[in-house]
């Protein structure tokens, strides 16, 4: 019981810190810098907290960074590598959407994320049962 | 071609997930052999069974937009992939019905085939540690992503000679 209690606080903190960043994504978008706003999204990423509310309000904001992405290639030259295991277990949230704008960008991503990264990426996304996105 | 490009970013994309998936159920099962914990001396997949949440790794659904999707679940001794054929009409569906016919009797000659395809998925796969050489299982990948490039093509190209032939019924007449 205690411990439900604790996680909703920890809940509403989180999801006053993704509003926050969100503010900070919308003008990094403004200002044409897409890669700086999906590092901004991807950092911090509340991936081990069970709370939906939470890997929603994440997600959302990850979601736009990625559909702000138009130069792909020209994104992993900026990219640190430290974001690609997180950045792709967001792709595959983004690949089960089915919403078909999304699973393009997606695909696109995926295909140079995985050449860039290799299939150990991958395999840590399916097998990190624990922080999931 | 946008078409085109997008099927081969899709296939591209489950290759390359299920390569992974392959290497994330043999690594786990080189460093244990995982008997399954019930029974004794059978090796009962994992992936349809579900008994242990601890032997099971994340699903993943790739989707190609609204109507086609891939649904890939790896455990520790198996893999289940299963598809959903693009049928936007009528003809569409009688068409894929006839191919995915046609191709299961080919997938049974490598034992792979679900007999029934998981809820909401034209088609299943089942790989088991029962594939085991490692050569098998990458023929295995080869075949699946190489039918669902034939399923693309083999349909647009029925259509397409269908439309063709109503089309002349009509001029003749």
């Amino acid at each position: 019981m205690a411990e439900d209690h604790v996680e909703a606080d920890n809940a509403e903190a989180i999801i006053a810190r993704i509003e926050h960043k969100s503010r900070k994504i919308e003008s990094l978008l403004k200002q044409y810098r897409p890669v700086e706003a999906l590092k901004t999204a991807l950092e911090g990423s509340p991936p081990n907290t069970r709370d939906e509310r939470c890997k929603s309000a994440n997600w959302i904001m990850v979601h736009r960074a990625i559909m702000a992405i138009k130069d792909v290639d020209g994104m992993f030259s900026s990219l640190d590598p430290e974001y690609y295991d997180i950045l792709m277990k967001y792709l595959y949230r983004g690949l089960s959407t089915g919403d078909r704008p999304t699973c393009d960008q997606c695909l696109r991503i995926h295909e140079k994320l995985t050449e860039r990264a290799g299939l150990g990426c991958i395999l840590r996304s399916l097998a990190d049962t624990v922080n999931t996105v | 071609m946008v078409g085109a490009n997008t099927l081969r970013l899709y296939l591209t994309c489950i290759r390359n997930t299920l390569d992974a998936a392959m290497c994330a159920a043999s690594a786990v099962c080189h460093l244990q052999n995982f008997p399954c914990q019930e029974v004794e001396r059978h090796n009962k997949p994992e992936v349809e069974l579900k008994t242990s949440p601890e032997l099971l790794l994340n699903p993943v659904l790739i989707c190609r937009n609204e109507a086609e999707k891939c649904l890939i679940e790896t455990s520790i001794n198996s893999l289940r992939i299963s598809l959903k054929v693009k049928q936007a009409d009528e003809l569409e569906n009688i068409l894929t019905k006839k191919f995915l016919r046609f191709l299961s009797m080919r997938a049974e000659a490598f034992q792979v085939l679900r007999r029934k395809p998981v809820q909401g998925y034209d088609i299943s796969f089942l790989i088991t540690n029962y594939h085991c050489e490692e050569m098998q299982k990458h023929k295995l990948i080869d075949f699946i992503v190489q039918f669902m490039e034939d399923i693309d093509k083999e349909i647009s190209e029925l259509k397409m000679s269908e439309h063709t032939r109503q089309a002349g019924g009509y001029r003749v007449s």
